[in-house]
């Protein structure tokens, strides 16, 4: 009978727990004046080259952390860089341990829905990463689909393997699909454009690796808070910062501006 | 939607279950073996056997599920595993297999050492080989004295299934996490705690009478 009840009052206590997380991601007003008033924007990231990694000094740089750096200073406070588990970025947001997601997101029906979004600021593409000795195989999707195809799971890159019927394999990240190619146990992974065009080729880990085929187009955009004030609080900044050219001359420094758009 | 998140848990949760069994199964008489090795006369081997043990109670299980799925392909430059979900299976599942055998073995080691001198006498005078004295006398001892200690480990066993996923063997929390990622629906995430209470209760209760059941002997 004891052992019964325990379990009964477990089961209500992570009842409770869920609710509490489900009333967290209503919007709240004030957003912006809660960032103003702490003096810090938290911004949720991964290690993600070339958006946001670790420089020669252990300091977050890439073209999203200066594009950040550059969105707190015009608020008049600090930026501050948590990574995060990419996963649980709505729940760390929606929890107020980071203020935004800002690591090359890609906007999805799923984000659009459940975050603030920027306007998109930069174009990218899914696409396939394989060895070089394979690649002379791959022409089309349809010949891919005899190959095991590695993706991070929920990315825009499941989204587009799934859409072309390839069979695929999820993993935690798109670091851990590139690394799926390199051991052999997945023929080829599917991952952003700008992810690949960084890690794969000449002078990196992957330099057997090669990237053909895009699969879908798509955008980048920044994550708030649902209904948050920071949302147009950033589009006012990203179209005076690309009008007087502060994000071109970023995008110059990390060799991205194919990517970036006003 | 309730019904299709149970429905993918329990998947998920019967995926932990296999690989919590085979473990069992695997660890328990590898362990033991393992255990005999770490206490042989025979010195390279005593110390082949702790060098092991050391080098795989000292790294996390997580890194070793990694180096074991991925370093064949990456060092080597042979994947031999294989790159569909079985392979990704039977990968997991002797890593566990032998990271379990090693913290098992030094439980077996322990209770073995804590038998009485004069049981083994007793044994001696009594006229038994020393195998017999090992299976009948010893062994029967160690069991009673190490229920305790392995029941920590099999209890511990059950979260550390969790870590699987690594190398996508697609385990209860990563099918409670998929919802997030794919509906930002965060609840499922948390339910997986009840399975894993659940469980784990259910083994606290079969340990206590097995406990109970070997109580007949006092040493």
């Amino acid at each position: 009978m004891k052992k019964m009840l325990c379990t009964l009052l477990a089961l209500t206590m992570l009842f409770l727990l869920a609710a509490c997380g489900q009333q967290g991601a209503a919007g709240e007003a004030g957003d912006l004046a809660y960032v103003k008033d702490k003096g810090t924007l938290i911004v949720g990231i991964t290690d993600f080259a070339p958006m946001d990694y670790r420089g020669d000094d252990g300091s977050w740089i890439g073209f999203d952390a200066d594009l950040a750096r550059a969105f707190a200073a015009s608020l008049g406070v600090e930026a501050e860089f948590l990574e995060i588990d990419w996963d649980n970025k709505l729940l760390e947001l929606n929890d107020k341990n980071i203020d935004c997601v800002w690591n090359g997101m890609t906007l999805t029906e799923e984000v659009l829905s459940s975050m603030g979004c920027s306007e998109p600021y930069w174009n990218n593409a899914q696409v396939v990463v394989l060895k070089k000795e394979l690649a002379a195989e791959v022409k089309d999707v349809e010949s891919l689909s005899s190959l095991r195809v590695a993706v991070e799971a929920g990315s825009a890159g499941q989204a587009a393997a799934e859409e072309a019927g390839l069979s695929i394999t999820a993993l935690l990240t798109q670091a851990d699909a590139l690394m799926e190619v390199e051991a052999g146990t997945s023929d080829a992974c599917v991952i952003d454009l700008s992810m690949a065009r960084a890690m794969t080729g000449e002078g990196t880990s992957y330099a057997d690796l090669v990237y053909e085929l895009s699969l879908t187009e798509e955008v980048y955009g920044v994550g708030f808070r649902q209904d948050s004030e920071l949302v147009a609080a950033y589009n006012d900044f990203y179209a005076k910062a690309w009008a007087d050219g502060t994000v071109q001359a970023i995008a110059e420094t990390y060799d991205v501006a194919d990517f970036v758009i006003g | 939607m309730f019904i299709t998140v149970l429905r993918a848990l329990n998947s998920g949760f019967l995926r932990s279950l296999e690989i919590f069994a085979l473990t069992l199964l695997g660890a328990l008489p590898l362990g033991l073996l393992l255990s005999l090795g770490s206490m042989s006369r025979f010195r390279p081997l005593k110390y082949a056997v702790k060098l092991v043990v050391w080098i795989v109670r000292g790294t996390p299980l997580m890194l070793q599920l990694l180096v074991v799925y991925y370093g064949p392909g990456i060092l080597l430059g042979d994947n031999w595993w294989g790159g569909g979900a079985a392979g990704r299976f039977t990968a997991a599942a002797l890593t566990f297999i032998f990271n379990y055998a090693c913290y098992f073995s030094e439980i077996f080691r322990g209770g073995i050492e804590g038998v009485p001198a004069g049981q083994r006498e007793a044994g001696q005078v009594l006229g038994l080989t020393n195998r017999q004295i090992f299976f009948r006398v010893t062994l029967l001892q160690v069991v009673k004295r190490i229920v305790p200690p392995i029941g920590n480990e099999v209890i511990t066993l059950v979260k550390d299934t969790s870590l699987v996923r690594v190398i996508a063997v697609y385990e209860l929390m990563w099918e409670g996490q998929s919802f997030i990622k794919a509906s930002g629906i965060i609840w499922p995430l948390f339910f997986t705690g009840v399975y894993y209470l659940l469980f784990s209760g259910l083994l606290t209760v079969l340990l206590g009478r097995l406990e109970k059941r070997l109580g007949y002997f006092k040493v």
